[in-house]
């Protein structure tokens, strides 16, 4: 119960400080309403938090917890929002619960089933883990963009990124599903794509927001 | 009940509309079920046609107005051609649909029978292009897709006719599909309150209800229509607030419902047995679209096209037409009736003389313009039938994206190859206004139409082959660097390419004729009143000497700057009228000898850039507005002569020809 406090107020603070506020006694007063009334207390004896200038800053400890808890929190918006089915007030209460039990490796396999997301559904960036940078440095990463194919190879449709109305349905009416096999059989002079009985012609732009998992 | 039409010819007493997915086979099942009395009309308020006939079916022969509807991939409208096949269900309330669904790809037209599902429309499914699914080795259970669907089901093959006879026999067996797509507790409930509250007991409530929880708002003025206004209000209010509660969008939670069913129905009645053997038409439809050999193979359809249309058509064919058939023939028989029938001169000359009705406009017409334009169409048609049109989409797409457009604009420029007008038309395929806009400068200034294009090859075909080179290198230049310009100064968005591509087929003979013989018989209705008509401005302006006027008023330009010879100014004014009748003016005078190598190519280079034909300004007008026409008139007027002029001062100075 305890842990689950602290890591929410660092949280918190992570929050307040993108927003640029750092100052004491304004982020304080929302922790003691929002959590409890010793709480900051608590974040300065586990020498999480210090104070300079009346302003808070994380110590080195205490930012990896809160950047670890904001990256849960947001990826598990991620999934609720693009992969289950969940209505707005539900992601908020679930994402919420969920920060607190995933484990690393668990966050790190969803992160990539993902394609490592930049930014959560409300647009706050989502910090990068182990496996992002991994996945950076690793050419071969498993999910890819369509444009990262060779012709003759195949990928399972994963998600799409611009999500431009008109355009998902289209994909979506044609057969790109995720879910899905694209087989690439060329990519000039434009892409030719094979979604089961259907061919389609399209130019590398729209091949880029197609995301598949490599087979 | 008793129907009224449209149409004089089509009454009956039960109506059939057609739905199918995109490129299914739809007009060749259409064709199968109608026998010839077919119209085709504009859907109120829209650019998309409306093929309609006559069948009967059933062994009662019971006859129904079928009505050919635009490909769909939804009845929930992404586009015009949706929205027109969605209301056409809607507003003309068919006793029944039959959908055509290609074999191959049932998820797709399992969609669409879940929608008419929904809108409570009685259905006869056709599976057509068996063969081609047999080929690839997919196996559908028909009896079995009959009673999940709760339907009747009929594998067809149109091009052959296959399966035909049942489909027609079994039409009046249609029902209402008994398969419904459950959704998600919310959705359901979001339906249920639609139908209670806003529309009570019609048919096709479910339809309705879903449509509009997927945001459809093309169904307002159907329903502002059918309710009263306190009503309608409050239904607007009840979907702005329920639709927020969709974290997804609707439209999506909709589709991934439907797509559940049809997987699971597909996972049941269909089987993929064998390998998938790649035939020769998948080979060289893979070939066709690839740099190499697909480069090659579009020189060689160019090539084709030139023999044939160019070289056979307005060679062979009109040579014997025009010098044998109606100079030796059929010219002196109407002159000698007009001149034992008319005594006066004046009637004589209005018919049968210099600028005589019979001896120019119809001459002209029928015996040049009409076999070119027959073996184009003829053409045109075996490449859209083959399936190579959207292929050389994708060979294309980079040079029209240099012009602000994509590949899909490759279907009007080159129909603009057959007719410009018709091109104008066909225009609308395209997304957005910017690229329609371009397209119908384009067709305006750059693509000659193959009547014009006809004339021009035959004249540059007596010179050397470097007036041929100059003057294919000046359009291409004017029309690449005209649209880069358009592209980059109109205002409005661009679309990315994306294009469906059907598989190489072996298209039916008969129904490229059918289309070939509608396309003529527009083009004639079209084209011959302005022959005449043209025809009757130069008699008249030669009769009251207007002409010479005329001539000397645009002797600056015709003569001074652009180097040709005066009477070449007759050619350009019937040129405003038709630019074809204006190249086979040019023709005519080189035939006399009377412009040297050089002035043939400036003369077909301004006649080729020169205003669109009257009929495509008019079309122009009504698809694009009086002033944008009126603009592009003046442009290509201008560079016209801009262009010829300039070539006129390079070639005087190089002297390559």
């Amino acid at each position: 119960m305890e842990t689950k406090n602290l890591e929410e107020s660092l949280g918190v603070i992570w929050h307040f400080q993108e927003q640029g506020t750092k100052n004491q006694e304004k982020i304080c007063s929302k922790l003691k309403e929002g959590v409890n009334e010793q709480i900051f207390d608590e974040l300065l004896n586990e020498k999480l938090i210090r104070i300079e200038n009346g302003n808070i800053v994380f110590t080195p400890e205490g930012e990896k917890i809160a950047s670890n808890i904001t990256r849960r929190h947001r990826l598990a918006e991620r999934l609720l929002n693009d992969v289950l089915e969940v209505k707005q007030g539900e992601i908020d209460k679930s994402a919420c619960e969920f920060e607190h039990i995933l484990s690393e490796e668990v966050t790190d396999a969803i992160c990539t089933l993902l394609g490592h997301p930049k930014f959560c559904p409300h647009g706050s960036p989502i910090p990068a883990g182990e496996c992002c940078k991994k996945a950076k440095e690793e050419v071969e990463s498993i999910i890819v963009s369509l444009d990262k194919l060779s012709p003759g190879e195949k990928g399972r449709v994963a998600y799409f990124t611009t999500l431009e109305h008109p355009q998902l349905h289209k994909f979506l009416s044609l057969g790109i599903i995720p879910g899905k096999i694209i087989h690439l059989h060329q990519t000039h002079p434009a892409y030719v794509i094979k979604v089961e009985e259907t061919q389609l012609a399209l130019e590398e732009n729209l091949a880029k927001n197609i995301y598949v998992r490599r087979m | 009940m008793h129907e009224y039409q449209i149409e004089k010819k089509i009454i009956a007493e039960k109506k059939l509309v057609l739905i199918g997915n995109p490129n299914v086979g739809k007009s060749v099942i259409f064709n199968h079920l109608t026998g010839k009395y077919v119209t085709v009309s504009n859907y109120p308020g829209t650019t998309v046609d409306i093929s309609r006939g006559i069948g009967s079916f059933g062994l009662g022969k019971e006859k129904y107005t079928v009505m050919d509807s635009p490909g769909v991939n939804s009845l929930h409208p992404h586009s015009e051609d949706e929205e027109v096949a969605r209301n056409l269900l809607l507003e003309e309330k068919p006793d029944l649909v039959v959908q055509v669904a290609d074999a191959k790809n049932l998820r797709r037209a399992l969609h669409l029978t879940f929608e008419l599902a929904e809108l409570e429309i009685p259905v006869i499914l056709g599976l057509n292009m068996h063969d081609e699914a047999k080929e690839r080795g997919i196996r559908i259970n028909i009896r079995l897709l009959e009673k999940l669907l709760g339907i009747p089901v009929v594998p067809t093959v149109a091009i052959t006719g296959d399966g035909i006879g049942e489909l027609k026999n079994r039409i009046p067996e249609a029902k209402i599909p008994n398969k419904k797509v459950r959704y998600s507790p919310e959705i359901e409930e979001f339906v249920k309150r639609i139908e209670i509250d806003f529309l009570s007991g019609e048919r096709g409530n479910r339809g309705i209800g879903l449509m509009l929880l997927a945001g459809d708002m093309t169904l307002y003025p159907y329903l502002n229509k059918k309710l009263k206004k306190d009503k309608f209000d409050r239904l607007l209010t009840f979907l702005e607030e329920e639709r927020k509660g969709f974290v997804h969008s609707p439209d999506w939670l909709v589709f991934n419902y439907r797509e559940r069913e049809a997987i699971e129905i597909i996972s049941q009645v269909q089987e993929i047995v064998g390998k998938i053997y790649s035939s020769l038409a998948e080979k060289l439809g893979k070939w066709t679209m690839r740099p190499f050999p697909g480069y090659l193979i579009l020189l060689a359809v160019i090539y084709l096209m030139y023999k044939f249309v160019g070289e056979f058509a307005a060679g062979t064919i009109v040579n014997f037409l025009e010098e044998k058939i109606f100079q030796q023939w059929i010219n002196p028989f109407f002159t000698k009736i007009v001149v034992s029938t008319f005594p006066l001169k004046f009637i004589q000359e209005f018919l049968v003389g210099e600028y005589g009705i019979f001896t120019m406009a119809l001459t002209y017409a029928l015996a040049i313009i009409f076999p070119i334009v027959t073996a184009f169409f003829l053409f045109f048609g075996l490449l859209e039938d083959s399936g190579y049109l959207p292929r050389l989409s994708v060979m294309l797409d980079r040079v029209f994206r240099l012009m602000g457009l994509n590949g899909k604009a490759v279907l009007p420029m080159v129909l603009g190859l057959g007719c410009d007008t018709m091109a104008v038309l066909s225009a609308r395929i395209l997304d957005t206004k910017k690229e329609r806009l371009i397209v119908s400068i384009l067709l305006a200034l750059a693509v000659p139409c193959s009547a014009q294009l006809g004339v021009i090859l035959a004249m540059l075909g007596g010179l050397s082959w470097k007036a041929t080179v100059i003057w294919l290198g000046v359009i291409i230049f004017f029309l690449v660097s005209v649209g880069w310009l358009s592209a980059k100064i109109l205002p409005g968005i661009t679309t990315p390419f994306f294009v469906e591509i059907p598989p190489i087929r072996r298209p039916s003979m008969s129904n490229i004729l059918a289309k070939v013989k509608m396309r003529l018989v527009w083009y004639l209705k079209e084209a011959v009143p302005l022959f005449i008509l043209g025809t009757l401005v130069l008699f008249l302006m030669n009769k009251l000497k207007i002409l010479n006027l005329t001539k000397y008023l645009m002797s600056p330009v015709v003569v001074h700057w652009a180097g040709l010879p005066v009477k070449t100014t007759e050619a350009f004014i019937v040129g405003f009228l038709r630019r074809d009748y204006g190249a086979a003016g040019l023709y005519a005078l080189a035939k006399e000898g009377l412009l040297n190598p050089q002035q043939i190519v400036v003369s077909l280079v301004i006649i080729t850039l020169f205003v669109p034909c009257l009929a495509q300004f008019l079309v122009t007008i009504r698809e694009r507005g009086l002033k944008t026409a009126a603009a592009i008139f003046f442009f290509t007027l201008f560079i016209a002569f801009f262009a010829g002029g300039l070539l006129n001062f390079i070639l005087s100075w190089v002297k390559i020809i």
